[in-house]
C-alpha cells in the first residue's frame, strides 16, 4: 500500500492542537498518530509536548555515560602516564599526586559529559536529518506546521480534520 | 521605559534580525577596517619577537612575565560573561537575557581565542608549543600534569569547544531560519549546512530541551573551575602578593565583573550598528547594570578581603609587596586600579545613569580598564619586590612590543566578534519569539484573573 | 597495562620525597659555602661563564637585568645609615639551590625540570618552551632565560672567540630557561670513568668550577651520603639536616654557635646548599 505526506499549516497553537487532539482520538485506517505524525514549530514549545503525549528523552543517559567515561579516562589516563611513562620525582611531591589529577579528572568529565551530550543530541534528535519530504519556510516565521503520513485513501478524511480546524494551507505530495 | 513590544509579529523578528547580516551601518565598516589595522600591530610586534626573542618585549630576570599574562588572564575574565548570561540566567529562567546571550556567548568564544593568543606570545619557544598537548609520542614523553599551566591548557581546552557547542547547539533553529529566508547564496549553502536539516519537529525540539539545559548545566562549574584555575597559576606558587588563598574566587567575581562590563560595551555599539534598538531595549541594559554594579560590588569586597588578610598576616614579604603596590613604580596603576574598579562602577547606582548610552558606554570602558590593571597589578608587582632581595632593584617597564600585542589583541577581538555578528544572527531569533510568547501568554493570565475580579466586584 | 602498574608499584608512586623517602643513594651532590672565607673576588663566576659557555650580554642588557650569571655574588651592605661600614660589605654567593623539593618542578607545564636521582635539579633545554613559570616561582631567582638568540649574535662569542666554548655542553638558543647545574657534565664524566674501576665517585674526584677556582676554598662540594666527604662532614658538623625546615641553629634559644643554615629554609624547598655564617666581632 503506498503511503502518502500531507502537511498542514497552522497559524497558531490553539488550532493545531486542537487538530492534533483530533487525530489522536479518531482512527483513521493506515495512519497512527504516535508514528505518523510530527509537528514542527518556530519555537520550543512545552504544550506540544503536552498534547502530543508522552514520549521520552534519552539525552541525559548520554551526558551520564559520557561524563562518566570522561573522568575516568582522564584519572587513569593522567595516573598512567605520570607511573609508567614519567616516573620522575618533581617538586617533592608523590608520582600520582592527587590534587592535580582531580583537577584534571573534574575537567575531563565535563569534556566528555558535553561532548557525549551533544553526540547524544545528534542520534536522539536524528540530526543531521534529511530534509522531510513536505516543509514550508513559514515554519521558521510563525506558523505551526503537522506532517502526516498515511494510506492514500485516508488522505482525504486527514484533509478534513484539518480544514476543520483552519488549517492555513494544506500541502500535498504529488502523487506516485 | 520602553521594554520589547510583546505585539511584535514573529515574521518582523526574522526580518529585523536577518537584515543585520545584510545592511548594517557604515560604522560597521570603520569598526572592522579599524580593527584589522589594530591587529596588523599586533602582528607585527609579535613577528619581531618571534625573530629577536623574547628579550624585545624588554622582560628581565626577575620580571619573566608581564604583559602578556596580565591580559591572557583579562580576556579569559571577559570570556566568564557569556556563561553567565547565557547558562546561568537560563537555568534562573530570566527571560531579559534572550535577546543579548547570543553575543555574550560569542564574546566568550572570540575572548578566549585572543586569551589563546597570548599563552602563545608569551612562550619563549612559540614553535615548540606542542610539547605542552598531551599526544601520544615514541618516547613516552607526556606535560607534567602538576604544573597549573597545563590545567590551564586543559580547562581552556574545555571551556573554549564547550562553550563553541554550546554557542553551535543554541543557534541551530536560527540557522535554519537563515536557511529558509536568505536568498540563493554561499550563505544559504553554509547555512544549510550548518543547520543540519533542523525542521523544529516536535522530536527535535524535545531532545534540543534537555541537551541545551544539559550543556548549560555543565558550563556553569566549568566556568568557574576555568577562573579558579588561572588564579591557581598564581596561588599554587610560592610567591609573596600571588600566594592567597582567596584568589579563586576573587578571580571569579573579576572574570564576571569585566565580562559584565564589556556586555555593557558590546550592547552599545551592537545595538547602533545593527540598528537592534527595538530588541535590545534599555530595560535589558538597565538589568544588565545593575547586575554588573553588584558584581563591582562582590570585587571590592573580595578586594579588600585579600588586602586586610595580608595586612593582618605575619607574612613579611607579602605585606611588603602590597606596600609597594600602593607606593612603588606601579602606584599610577594600582590606584587606577581601584578607582576605576570600585570608585566608577558607583556611578551605575543612579537610576538616570542607568539608560544613559554616553555614560554608560566610557563608564564601562574605565571599568574594562580597571580591570585589565587589576590584572596587571596581580602579575607584576610580585616580581619587584619578591620574596628574594637581591632582585629588589631591578626597575623594569614593558617595551612597545608588549604594549603593542595587548593593543592588537583588542582588534583581533573586534575582527573576530563583528564577523561574526555580519555572518550569524547576533540576536536569537527563536527565543525572541519564545520570551515575546510567553510574555503575551503571561499579561494575558493577568488581564484574564484581572477581569473575574472585576467581575466579582460588580456582581 | 598501566593500570595494573598503577596498582603494583602503587606505595611507590605516592610516597613524599625528601621527607618521607630514604636518602639518595649512592650520591647527593650537594654544597656548602663558607661566608667567612668568601671575598666576593668573583672567581666563581667568571669560571661558571667559562665552563657552562655563558654568553657575556654586555652593559645594556647587564642593566637591563638579562645577565645570564648562573653563579653571581650579591654584595649586601648592613643598614647603620653610613655608606661604608668597617666591616664592609658582605656577599653572597648564590646559584641554583639544587633543591630536593624545587618550587620550579611542579610548575613547569612540559616537565622540562625534573629531580634527578642523585638529587640535582636537572633542566633539558630540548624540551623547554619558555614559559618561565619556573623562574617565577623559584624563591631564590636563580634561573636565566634567554631572552635573545646568544650564539648567533654578534659580539658574544666573535669568531675566534668560539675555541674557547666548552665542547661538553650545548650553546643555548633563545627562548630556553637555564640554569646552574653543580657542573653535571663533570659529575657525569667522572661517574662514567669510575665505573670501569668498579666503584663509585671519591671525595674530590669531581670539583665544580666554581670550587676549582676560589682562592679561599670557600666552596666545598660533594656527596652528602658519602660518610667520608668534606661536605657530609661540615654538613653533620653544623647539625644541618636536609629533610628537615628548621635546624638545630634556629631552634636554639638565645643565639647559637652553629654557622650553617640554608636559604628560605621555611619555605620548604630544601635546598642542597648549606651556607655558614660570616662571623665578625662588632666594630662598633
Amino acid at each position: 500500500m503506498s503511503k502518502r505526506h500531507l502537511l498542514a499549516v497552522f497559524s497558531n497553537f490553539h488550532e493545531a492542537e486542537a487538530a492534533v487532539t483530533e487525530l489522536r482520538n479518531t482512527s483513521i485506517k493506515g495512519f497512527d498518530s504516535n508514528e505518523d505524525m510530527i509537528v514542527k514549530s518556530p519555537i520550543e514549545h512545552p504544550e506540544v509536548e503536552e498534547f502530543l503525549g508522552d514520549k521520552p528523552v534519552y539525552v541525559q543517559w548520554f551526558t551520564l555515560f559520557g561524563a562518566l567515561m570522561g573522568g575516568l579516562l582522564g584519572f587513569f589516563l593522567i595516573s598512567g602516564a605520570q607511573a609508567n611513562f614519567y616516573a620522575q620525582i618533581k617538586g617533592g611531591k608523590p608520582i600520582v599526586p592527587f590534587p592535580p589529577n582531580f583537577v584534571l579528572t573534574y575537567e575531563m568529565f565535563i569534556l566528555g559529559g558535553v561532548y557525549i551530550t551533544v553526540l547524544g543530541f545528534l542520534i536522539c534528535a536524528g540530526l543531521p536529518a534529511k530534509r522531510s519530504p513536505l516543509y514550508t519556510s513559514k515554519v521558521s516565521e510563525d506558523q505551526i506546521a503537522i506532517l502526516v503520513k498515511t494510506d492514500e485513501e485516508s488522505a482525504g478524511v486527514l484533509k478534513a480534520i484539518f480544514t476543520k480546524h483552519e488549517a492555513l494551507e494544506i500541502q500535498e505530495e504529488a502523487g506516485k | 521605559m520602553k521594554d520589547i513590544n510583546e505585539d511584535i509579529a514573529w515574521a518582523k523578528i526574522n526580518t529585523d534580525v536577518l537584515r543585520s547580516l545584510e545592511s548594517p551601518r557604515k560604522l560597521y565598516w570603520v569598526i572592522v577596517f579599524g580593527a584589522l589595522a589594530v591587529f596588523s600591530v599586533a602582528v607585527g610586534c609579535e613577528v619581531y619577537q618571534y625573530n629577536m626573542g623574547m628579550g624585545v618585549a624588554n622582560m628581565d630576570n626577575p620580571h619573566v612575565w608581564g604583559l602578556y599574562i596580565a591580559t591572557f588572564i583579562f580576556w579569559i575574565g571577559m570570556s566568564h560573561s557569556g556563561t553567565l548570561l547565557s547558562a546561568i540566567l537560563h537555568l534562573m529562567h530570566a527571560d531579559w537575557r534572550k535577546p543579548i546571550y547570543r553575543f555574550a556567548e560569542a564574546m566568550t568564544t572570540f575572548s578566549l581565542m585572543t586569551a589563546g593568543l597570548f599563552v602563545m606570545v608569551h612562550l619563549g619557544r612559540l614553535w615548540q608549543f606542542y610539547y605542552s598537548l598531551p599526544y601520544p609520542n615514541d618516547r613516552s614523553l607526556w606535560p607534567n600534569f602538576q604544573s597549573p599551566l597545563l590545567w590551564d591548557a586543559m580547562a581552556i581546552f574545555t571551556y573554549l569547544s564547550s562553550s563553541v557547542i554550546f554557542l553551535f547547539v543554541g543557534m541551530i533553529p536560527d540557522l535554519a531560519i537563515c536557511r529558509d529566508h536568505l536568498h540563493a547564496g554561499w550563505r544559504k549553502k553554509l547555512y544549510t549546512v550548518l543547520a543540519l536539516g533542523w525542521e523544529g519537529t516536535d522530536r527535535q525540539w524535545r531532545n534540543f530541551r534537555v541537551t541545551y539545559l544539559t550543556i548549560a548545566c555543565f558550563l556553569i562549574p566549568l566556568a568557574v573551575s576555568v577562573h579558579s584555575i588561572v588564579a591557581s597559576d598564581f596561588a599554587m606558587s610560592q610567591q609573596p602578593g600571588w600566594h592567597v588563598t582567596s584568589f579563586p574566587p576573587y578571580f571569579v567575581a573579576g572574570a564576571l565583573y569585566s565580562g559584565c562590563a564589556a556586555i555593557i560595551t558590546l550592547f552599545i555599539i551592537l545595538r547602533y550598528t545593527f540598528k537592534f534598538e527595538e530588541y535590545m531595549t534599555l530595560a535589558i541594559l538597565k538589568k544588565t547594570v545593575r547586575l554588573t554594579f553588584a558584581i563591582a560590588m562582590v570585587w571590592t569586597y573580595l578586594n579588600a578581603v585579600e588586602f586586610a588578610s595580608v595586612w593582618y598576616s605575619h607574612d613579611i614579604a607579602s605585606k611588603e609587596v602590597l606596600i609597594q603596590k600602593a607606593t612603588g613604580p606601579y602606584a599610577i596603576a594600582w590606584w587606577g586600579m581601584i578607582f576605576c574598579g570600585s570608585v566608577v562602577p558607583l556611578i551605575l547606582a543612579f537610576k538616570r545613569f542607568q539608560t544613559n548610552i554616553p555614560v554608560l558606554l566610557v563608564t564601562s570602558l574605565l571599568l574594562n580598564l580597571g580591570m585589565w590593571l587589576e590584572r596587571w597589578m596581580i602579575v607584576a608587582p610580585t616580581f619587584s619586590h619578591g620574596i628574594y632581595p637581591w632582585t629588589w632593584d631591578h626597575d623594569q617597564w614593558p617595551s612597545w612590543v608588549q604594549w603593542g600585542m595587548v593593543f592588537g589583541s583588542f582588534g583581533w577581538f573586534t575582527l573576530l566578534f563583528m564577523v561574526f555578528c555580519k555572518v550569524f544572527p547576533s540576536v536569537s531569533m527563536y527565543e525572541v519569539k519564545e520570551m515575546v510568547y510567553h510574555r503575551t501568554l503571561a499579561s494575558k493570565k493577568l488581564e484574564d484573573s484581572g477581569m473575574q475580579e472585576s467581575g466579582k466586584g460588580a456582581h | 597495562m598501566s593500570v595494573t602498574n598503577l596498582l603494583e608499584n602503587w606505595a611507590e608512586f605516592r610516597h613524599t620525597h625528601p621527607v618521607d623517602d630514604v636518602p639518595h643513594d649512592p650520591y647527593k651532590w650537594a654544597m656548602s659555602i663558607d661566608m667567612d672565607t668568601c671575598t666576593g673576588c668573583n672567581a666563581c663566576s667568571v669560571a661558571c661563564y667559562a665552563e657552562n659557555n655563558l654568553p657575556v650580554v654586555g652593559k645594556d642588557r647587564y642593566e637591563h637585568g638579562q645577565a645570564m650569571h648562573w653563579m653571581r655574588i650579591e654584595r649586601y651592605w648592613p643598614e647603620d645609615g653610613r655608606e661604608f661600614p668597617d666591616q664592609g660589605a658582605q656577599f653572597l654567593p648564590m646559584m641554583c639551590q639544587q633543591c630536593e623539593a624545587a618550587p620550579c618542578e611542579t610548575v613547569c607545564p612540559v616537565g622540562a625540570t625534573n629531580h634527578t636521582a642523585d638529587g640535582l635539579n636537572s633542566q633539558a633545554y630540548n624540551r623547554c618552551i619558555g614559559s618561565r613559570y619556573c623562574s617565577a616561582n623559584c624563591p631564590f631567582k636563580v634561573r636565566y632565560f634567554n631572552w635573545y638568540d646568544y650564539p648567533t649574535t654578534e659580539n658574544v662569542w666573535p669568531a675566534e672567540m668560539t675555541m674557547q666554548l666548552n665542547p661538553d655542553i650545548t650553546l643555548r638558543g633563545k627562548g630556553v630557561m637555564e640554569k646552574c647545574t653543580f657542573c653535571v657534565q663533570r659529575i657525569r664524566a667522572g661517574e662514567r670513568s669510575v665505573k670501569n674501576e668498579g666503584r663509585i665517585l671519591r671525595d674530590g674526584e669531581v670539583q665544580t668550577a666554581c670550587q676549582q677556582v676560589c682562592p679561599t676554598n670557600a666552596i666545598t662540594f660533594g656527596n652528602l651520603v658519602d660518610p667520608d666527604s668534606r661536605v657530609h662532614q661540615q654538613w653533620k658538623a653544623q647539625r644541618v639536616e636536609l629533610t628537615v625546615d628548621e635546624q638545630e641553629k634556629d631552634k636554639e634559644e638565645g643565639g647559637s654557635d652553629l654557622r650553617g643554615y640554608r636559604i628560605l629554609e621555611e619555605l620548604r624547598p630544601y635546598p642542597s646548599v648549606m651556607y655558614l655564617e660570616r662571623v665578625r666581632e662588632s666594630a662598633i
